[in-house]
């Protein structure tokens, strides 16, 4: 099964990334997306990337919003200036697996895909989206 | 005795005052939503990355959140509670934070 993991921890603590041409196009397109939706405002994830820190308030505290703003653009940056990486830190793990995590859910709930039947139906290429995404984080997961 | 030490031992002795005083909040909550398309094992991940739990205590956390529909991950004073909130958010988890009854 070691073959077809797509993350390896090696023994020099640095996490091997085995994706193939079309596994690093899929992650450049994920991060991708989350780069444009942190910087246009009418983007379709804008929604899911401000979601309410404490619903029962009519608007957070702009501190803690700008700060999430900055964490997740700083993390899909270094994502995707890592793309072509062999290896990864742990640093940049961390980063490649928040930001197709961001991208995982902000796909899912854009598409209004709030229940498994709901995932279950939804159209083949938009399936096999959500599923590699997935792979690729269960594989990360397994290694961080 | 000289004016700085009168001044000195004059705030100290505020201070032991105002420790005798018990404040009593309600803590706030740090709430964990299920969705249906973040893997399990991503979940425990970001709780041990975060609050450095135990993997058996983010299992069991993670299996609230998707048996119970939310789990309270963390429990203490506001600000903490936001930050503890943004971090799980940028690692894209739905959470929120409130109140606690």
């Amino acid at each position: 099964m070691a073959a077809n993991r797509l993350f390896v921890r090696r023994r020099d603590g640095r996490i091997e990334v085995r994706l193939n041409d079309a596994g690093r196009e899929v992650a450049r397109e994920a991060f991708g997306r989350v780069i444009a939706a942190e910087r246009d405002p009418q983007h379709e994830w804008r929604d899911t990337l401000n979601p309410p820190i404490d619903p029962s308030i009519d608007a957070d505290d702009p501190f803690s919003t700008l700060n999430r703003q900055n964490e997740i653009s700083t993390n899909a940056e270094l994502a995707y200036m890592t793309l072509g990486e062999q290896f990864l830190n742990e640093g940049e793990a961390w980063a490649w697996l928040s930001t197709l995590q961001i991208a995982l859910r902000s796909t899912a709930i854009s598409h209004g895909l709030l229940s498994e039947q709901k995932l279950s139906a939804c159209e083949p290429p938009l399936l096999d989206f959500i599923r590699t995404l997935q792979q690729f984080l269960f594989s990360l997961a397994e290694c961080i | 005795m000289s004016n700085l030490l009168r001044s000195v031992l004059s705030s100290t002795e505020t201070r032991q005052d105002t420790t005798s005083v018990v404040k009593t909040e309600r803590p706030w909550n740090v709430v964990v939503w299920d969705d249906p398309v973040t893997p399990m094992s991503v979940v425990v991940v970001i709780f041990r990355r975060i609050f450095g739990y135990s993997n058996n205590k983010c299992t069991q956390l993670m299996l609230q959140v998707h048996h119970e529909g939310r789990a309270i991950v963390w429990s203490g004073a506001n600000d903490r509670a936001t930050s503890y909130c943004v971090k799980l958010q940028v690692a894209g988890l739905q959470a929120t934070i409130e109140k606690d009854e």
